[in-house]
């Protein structure tokens, strides 16, 4: 079999793990190229122009510490959409689910007198219910996922105001030893930060390096050829909503740690900053799939741009004029790449047609013999 | 000029057509003749280059430079888009109708809603009016107001074709129709020829693309046989025996081929798969068994069962099919895709693109996607295995190139089945079911798979192909089981296996003395 010593790089590179071929120059040079991670470039100059623009705010630790200990959060909501979007699932209700869970577990240690641990253990049984909540609308009554889970933020947004009021809670025990969660602080950055980076191994290592992420990846790419090569697709979409709900959930305590608050309406506005960074994320590193590393990447650009207006003073409405320009621009270029691997396909002669139903009115088959 | 034409001259005409596509020669010096007030029949196998004649005669693909082209004795310009108003007109396969909408919007899709009512909205009446005078002409009445998805589906050919020739003047034009009774059952494609016959006395002219020898007979006046894109020969349907046409298109003696002998061993070991009372939307009651080593294949026409076959056998019809499997001693009822594949049936299915194969994935990918949990070690996929396993069968199916990293839709359609069947054979199956195992791959690649499969069966693996090509029931059966509405009407031992005795099995017309009778097919 020919087979030369490029396409044996390229292989090792890419069919494996992309981590594999480092220690080959052309590995090295794929890894690093800006198809590969291009938001990583234009993040370094997003860098160099505030660094230029603002000599003394920007360039130092605070900034660096202010962008992680912001975006973690955001990190783990953007998380929590990658695994249901790797099989093709919008998870809408996300950020309802964080609310819902800040709110809940506000009520619970104002409310109660249950240790902190009870009450972190009932709020994830929370965020299990509502992700159980979604596999019944999506994958047991069949809804497609956008609208389904449109309707159940519906009613965890239903259930926030119900448990709020639409009033925050705000008590003592909220600050005390429960603000730790969030507050307490490793190496300089604060606990979130190693939440999230947490979080985004193991979904790395579910999705690269499991059949069952190699699963999830082929449900959503095409879930008829997935279920004919026996990959059971509904099960594992139910799994992915589940990991996501449970995602959102830890979101929502980290949060609720953070402000120290239960808060009518907190967990909605991370939706749009979210989707941003999963989708820009796709584009990096594996492209055209959902990947934890890429998220990472892009909620550190976007969180990075955000800050550096911020300090900058510029009007409020700029960090989502930032968003927004980014996401367009990276979604148009990878758009273009992927057509044209695409147009490679179309070449192909027609596939067979599906059986038209056969003509019953023909009366009985003769018996030939 | 003093002596009268012997014919009439060509209303299309075109010389030296070549269409390269990056590693394969699609149209190679490609001519056609069409003459005004006939219908036209292209004939060829899967990827002789029909599609490609189609899609360049509407503008689709730019053909190589310089083809010679002629409309009436002016020059054509072949390979310009050919606008809405042309002379030029298509129904594609697939008719391009949207289910949900009706007539009306149907033809407005590609027409427009035309004049309006004062206030700008649409004039419902005109339009019913219209649409109705346009199947009108060809002899079709129905409700237009009807969304098209309830329509029979000679209904919605018709809608297709009343759509295509709104504004044509009838005796300057030309209809291409592609493979339009692929989807039609035998009784609406009698109506489908009286539709074509009432546009051809209305001095219209058409191409007819078909794969069917039978309608050729039947409604063609001249036939075009084209075959690895050349030319092969055009002849007047009246001088032309059925057999002859079958040659034709065949290019070789079906006797040609090497058949591979079953070794003693296998032939007494016990069957691979047996399967009792098998049925489905199509299927009515069958019983089968294929041997260790054996090639069994299903014949018939569309609408017979033969298509439903592989896959209620490998569990993907859906309710599953009934009746009782038994695969090396082991039985099961019910199958879903993944008790199939445990009971040691491993499925390749008939679309490449929608069920066979991921585009987002690599070939390596792809291949090992059933078998993937094989290579996990300590709850991790170990990529050093994954990669040799991919490596192994790349090299096994002769992938080309063998890449594993390549994405898959770079591969031509050939290669790409040759990866489909490594993804199902490293399964490890005690039987591999085919349905349409070289749709749409080109000669090379073909003889590629049927070598493989009579390898893989010679070292005992049972075999079932299901195939609308009869040249792949030839080529590879050991044992043809011939279907109509549902029922096995016939067997076929590995003696009496022929493109004709399969043919003629499958349309019903053995022992027919008629040579006009005969309904050959050919895929």
């Amino acid at each position: 079999m020919p087979q030369n010593r490029t396409s044996r790089v390229i292989a090792l590179a890419d069919v494996t793990a992309s981590s594999r071929g480092r220690g080959s120059l052309e590995g090295a040079k794929r890894l690093l190229s800006f198809g590969n991670i291009g938001a990583v470039y234009v993040w370094i100059v997003i860098i160099a122009v505030f660094w230029i623009w603002l000599p003394d705010t920007f360039p130092t630790l605070e900034t660096v510490r202010g962008i992680l200990n912001n975006n973690a959060v955001t990190g783990l909501v953007a998380l929590s959409l990658v695994v249901p979007l790797c099989t093709r699932m919008f998870d809408l209700s996300v950020t309802a689910n964080v609310g819902l869970c800040n709110m809940f577990i506000a009520y619970l240690l104002a409310e109660t007198h249950w240790a902190i641990a009870v009450c972190v253990g009932m709020t994830l049984l929370l965020a299990i219910v509502l992700g159980l909540l979604n596999v019944f609308v999506v994958v047991i009554l069949k809804i497609d996922s956008i609208i389904a889970t449109l309707a159940t933020a519906a009613l965890m947004a239903a259930a926030t105001t119900m448990i709020s009021n639409d009033e925050p809670i705000n008590t003592e025990r909220l600050a005390g030893s429960f603000e730790r969660i969030a507050g307490g602080t490793a190496l300089g950055v604060t606990l979130p930060v190693f939440y999230l980076l947490a979080a985004a191994a193991l979904i790395w290592f579910l999705l690269e390096h499991t059949a069952t992420g190699r699963r999830l990846y082929a449900t959503g790419f095409n879930s008829t050829a997935a279920r004919l090569a026996g990959v059971k697709t509904r099960p594992l979409q139910a799994l992915s909503l589940m990991i996501s709900a449970l995602t959102a959930g830890i979101a929502g305590i980290v949060l609720t740690s953070r402000v120290g608050a239960g808060s009518p309406g907190i967990g909605p506005p991370y939706l749009l900053i979210g989707f941003a960074a999963v989708f820009l994320g796709a584009t990096q590193l594996k492209a055209g799939r959902f990947n934890a590393w890429g998220t990472i990447i892009a909620v550190l650009l976007l969180g990075t741009g955000t800050e550096g207006l911020s300090l900058a003073a510029a009007p409020v409405w700029a960090s989502n004029v930032f968003t927004g320009v980014v996401l367009i621009a990276s979604l148009a270029v990878t758009g273009v790449q992927r057509t044209r691997i695409r147009r490679g396909a179309r070449r192909d002669p027609a596939p067979a047609q599906p059986a038209p139903p056969p003509d019953r009115t023909a009366g009985p088959a003769q018996q030939a013999a | 000029m003093i002596a009268p034409m012997p014919e009439p001259g060509p209303l299309l005409h075109i010389e030296h057509l070549s269409k390269t596509f990056p590693g394969q020669r699609a149209l190679d010096g490609m001519h056609l003749d069409v003459r005004p007030r006939e219908v036209h029949a292209l004939v060829g196998p899967n990827g002789s280059g029909k599609s490609t004649l189609i899609k360049v005669l509407a503008g689709f693909h730019q053909p190589d430079p310089d083809p010679v082209a002629s409309w009436g004795g002016e020059p054509f310009d072949l390979g310009a888009p050919a606008d809405a108003d042309g002379r030029l007109r298509f129904v594609h396969q697939d008719l391009g109708l949207v289910a949900e909408l009706n007539a009306i919007d149907n033809v407005a899709l590609v027409r427009g809603y035309g004049r309006r009512t004062p206030v700008g909205t649409i004039h419902w009446r005109d339009q019913s009016a219209r649409v109705t005078g346009l199947l009108a002409r060809l002899g079709v009445e129905l409700d237009v107001f009807k969304p098209v998805g309830q329509c029979t589906p000679v209904e919605r050919a018709s809608i297709a074709i009343a759509r295509a020739l709104e504004g044509l003047e009838p005796s300057s034009g030309l209809l291409v129709l592609d493979e339009p009774t692929a989807a039609l059952p035998p009784v609406e494609v009698r109506k489908l020829f009286d539709i074509v016959r009432e546009l051809v006395a209305s001095g219209m002219s058409v191409l007819y693309v078909s794969h069917r020898l039978d309608e050729i007979f039947d409604i063609a006046d001249r036939v075009t046989v084209i075959r690895e894109g050349r030319h092969v020969a055009t002849r007047d349907v009246a001088d032309l025996a059925p057999k002859e046409l079958a040659s034709l298109l065949v290019g070789h003696a079906v006797d040609d081929v090497v058949r591979h002998e079953r070794t003693d061993a296998l032939r007494d070991a016990p069957p691979a798969l047996t399967v009792d009372g098998l049925a489905s939307a199509f299927v009515d009651d069958l019983s089968f068994a294929v041997g260790r080593g054996e090639i069994l294949g299903f014949a018939g026409i569309l609408g017979s069962g033969r298509e439903e076959i592989p896959y209620a056998v490998a569990g993907a019809l859906s309710p599953p099919a009934g009746g009782v499997f038994h695969v090396a001693g082991r039985r099961a009822t019910g199958l879903d895709p993944l008790a199939a594949m445990e009971l040691g049936i491993a499925f390749v299915p008939a679309d490449r693109a929608a069920e066979g194969s991921l585009a987002d994935f690599t070939v390596g990918e792809n291949i090992t996607l059933p078998t993937i949990g094989r290579h996990v070690r300590a709850g991790r996929i170990s990529h050093r295995r994954e990669l040799a396993a991919v490596r192994d069968w790349i090299a096994r199916v002769e992938v080309v190139p063998p890449v594993p990293a390549r994405p898959f839709p770079t591969l031509s359609g050939g290669n790409q089945q040759k990866a489909i069947v490594a993804k199902a054979l490293a399964l490890e199956p005690v039987v591999l079911v085919l349905s349409e195992p070289t749709a749409g791959v080109d000669v090379g690649a073909r003889s590629v798979l049927y070598e493989l499969i009579r390898r893989e069966a010679r070292d005992g693996l049972g075999v079932v192909v299901s195939s609308s090509d009869v040249e792949d029931l030839v080529n590879l059966c050991d044992r043809v089981i011939v279907l109509r509405d549902g029922r096995a009407v016939r067997e076929l031992g590995a003696g009496e296996i022929s493109q004709a005795s399969l043919l003629h099995a499958m349309e019903g017309t053995e022992g027919a003395a008629e040579p006009n009778e005969q309904g050959d097919r050919i895929g």
